[in-house]
């Protein structure tokens, strides 16, 4: 018979000496196959860009590794720029700022239907503003693109489609946000900046744990069941949750698959972009 | 049959879709296990082609005996060596099957290919999409014992390496490609089917980053008591040579008798139950 599993924080425990070999060898054996000059990465000040970028500066040097710090008036924290250039120093990548403020007001003149008040629009440009700044120092540097998203948000969706998740590699993704603080402390990151609180910077003051209702603590442990198949009844009993809340985490989970994802296309030929087309990933 | 039997273990990273360099490589590792004085030198599962192929197997897979074979055979016959590889194989019958095979070459030529039984299809594997299962158990008497041939996810199911054992199997011999994430299963697994058959087992991984996923190598040879005899590194390339002595298994053999116990009404119930479940 199926034994449960046990919802508490020691399940998320991992080796991180392990952890952090893995994701070295993998970010190193990539750039190495892809014949590339290193990496470029966003720098924000926050957890998982920090663990990133100096997760990245071990696996290859920080003399590869690019960090673009990309404030903008609105979300301008200069507390965050302080956090990023630490970090540069700490783990010796090399950064350059770009502000992006004049590209957005560009965007938001010259959209006819730009509505200022809809702010999850107008903070999706952002993200996929920076995303274009990164492309462009990947492309002209001969360099690609490290992504930072990890795997509480990835499962929950809180990210922007074609933005802050585009990537060539993304080497946090299967970390749950309070793995990757573990790993971030393990690795050399000071522990306060480990423990920030996690933000988006889509607008001002805007916190993840506000905007998802529940703190990481708990969110990677029902996230952490659902991964095991355990159903929205079984993680309720074991973590003192309502039923219809994990349902909700549950669902919301599965909805946006979409973003996770290539864009789906009818089956019409033989073998099909995205489905069936099936090739490694990085040509040797 | 030869006495002081000396086997190397190639852990070696295969540069995927690229046969060229891999016939390289499995060229420079044999050399340096014959430097070593190995009789018997073991590559990884699929090593010719790497692991993650994809649809591109239908573009690497070759027949056996087929160009890949002749160069291994002229290989094994200059330096006198015996070797065992993996590599994706065409079925002469058909156009497009493929089964997942482990070839053993030796100086007169091929002397025999394991296709893998037990195909892994379920998380990051997929490999009932691509290839035909195998029907035959492996054993072959060559000029350093019996061995059975085995292949990375059988190792899951005792019944594989007993039936080589009961062929006869002194040396089994299992290559691999298997991610880190399983690295626990199969340290438990290498020293129970050498403990449980009272027999030599070699397990040979592959090392390096394949798509995302990371073979851990750590390949090992195993006494008939279970006992770690060597053991290659962690993740990284590796050769290790290491000595055996048959006479080893007697008193393993003697000592917990499992083959005089073998009950074999048992797997008439067991064929029964596993068709019921």
């Amino acid at each position: 018979m199926w034994t449960l599993l046990k919802l508490t924080p020691s399940v998320l425990e991992l080796d991180l000496f392990e952890v952090e070999k893995r994701i070295k060898c993998f970010i190193k054996e990539y750039v190495e196959n892809a014949g590339v000059e290193g990496i470029v990465l966003g720098l924000s000040g926050g957890i998982d860009s920090a663990t990133t970028a100096a997760v990245s500066s071990l696996a290859i040097g920080g003399k590869n590794v690019t960090g673009l710090i990309l404030p903008e008036k609105e979300t301008y924290n200069s507390k965050d720029i302080e956090d990023a250039k630490l970090i540069a120093e700490k783990f010796g990548l090399k950064t350059q700022m770009c502000d992006i403020t004049p590209v957005l007001e560009g965007f938001y003149k010259t959209i006819p239907i730009f509505d200022q008040v809809d702010k999850l629009s107008k903070g999706n440009v952002k993200a996929r503003t920076r995303m274009i700044y990164l492309y462009y120092y990947a492309n002209k540097r001969k360099k690609i693109v490290c992504g930072s998203s990890d795997k509480s948000e990835t499962m929950m969706g809180y990210f922007t489609k074609w933005g802050d998740v585009a990537a060539d590699i993304s080497p946090l993704m299967d970390l749950y946000k309070t793995q990757v603080r573990k790993l971030a402390v393990h690795i050399g990151i000071p522990p306060k900046l480990a423990a920030k609180p996690s933000t988006p910077s889509l607008w001002p003051n805007q916190l993840a744990e506000t905007e998802l209702g529940i703190k990481y603590e708990a969110l990677d442990l029902i996230l952490y069941g659902l991964e095991r198949f355990m159903t929205p009844e079984e993680i309720a009993q074991q973590m003192n949750f309502e039923k219809t809340f994990i349902e909700k985490i549950k669902s919301r989970w599965l909805s946006v698959e979409h973003k996770r994802r290539l864009p789906l296309t009818p089956k019409l030929e033989y073998r099909t972009v995205g489905t069936d087309f099936r090739l490694p990933r990085q040509k040797y | 049959m030869k006495k002081n039997i000396k086997i190397a273990l190639a852990q070696i990273r295969s540069k995927r879709e690229n046969k060229k360099a891999n016939l390289q490589k499995i060229e420079e590792f044999t050399l340096k296990a014959k430097n070593q004085g190995a009789n018997l030198v073991i590559f990884p599962e699929l090593s010719l082609t790497g692991y993650v192929l994809h649809d591109q197997v239908y573009e690497l897979a070759e027949e056996i005996p087929g160009p890949s074979i002749k160069r291994v055979e002229d290989l094994a016959k200059r330096t006198g060596m015996l070797i065992v590889f993996g590599m994706p194989e065409l079925s002469e019958k058909t156009k497009a099957t493929i089964f997942n095979t482990a070839v053993i070459v030796g100086p007169n030529g091929l002397i025999g290919k394991y296709r893998k039984r037990y195909l892994p299809t379920h998380s990051v594997f997929e490999e009932k999409r691509y290839f035909r299962q195998g029907y035959q158990t492996a054993v072959f008497k060559t000029s350093i014992g019996n061995l059975g041939l085995l292949i990375c996810y059988d190792i899951f199911f005792p019944e594989i390496c007993r039936l080589t054992r009961l062929k006869g199997a002194e040396l089994i011999v299992c290559i691999s490609a298997s991610p880190a994430v399983r690295r626990r299963y199969f340290e438990i697994l290498t020293a129970a089917r050498a403990l449980e058959n009272t027999a030599f087992l070699a397990y040979v991984n592959l090392a390096g980053v394949e798509d995302g996923l990371h073979f851990w190598g750590g390949s090992r040879l195993v006494g008939p008591t279970g006992d770690l005899l060597v053991k290659a590194k962690y993740d990284e390339e590796d050769l290790v040579v290491c000595e055996i002595d048959y006479t080893d298994m007697r008193s393993a053999e003697i000592f917990v008798p499992m083959l005089r116990d073998l009950r074999p009404e048992l797997f008439e119930e067991l064929k029964k139950n596993s068709e019921k479940l």
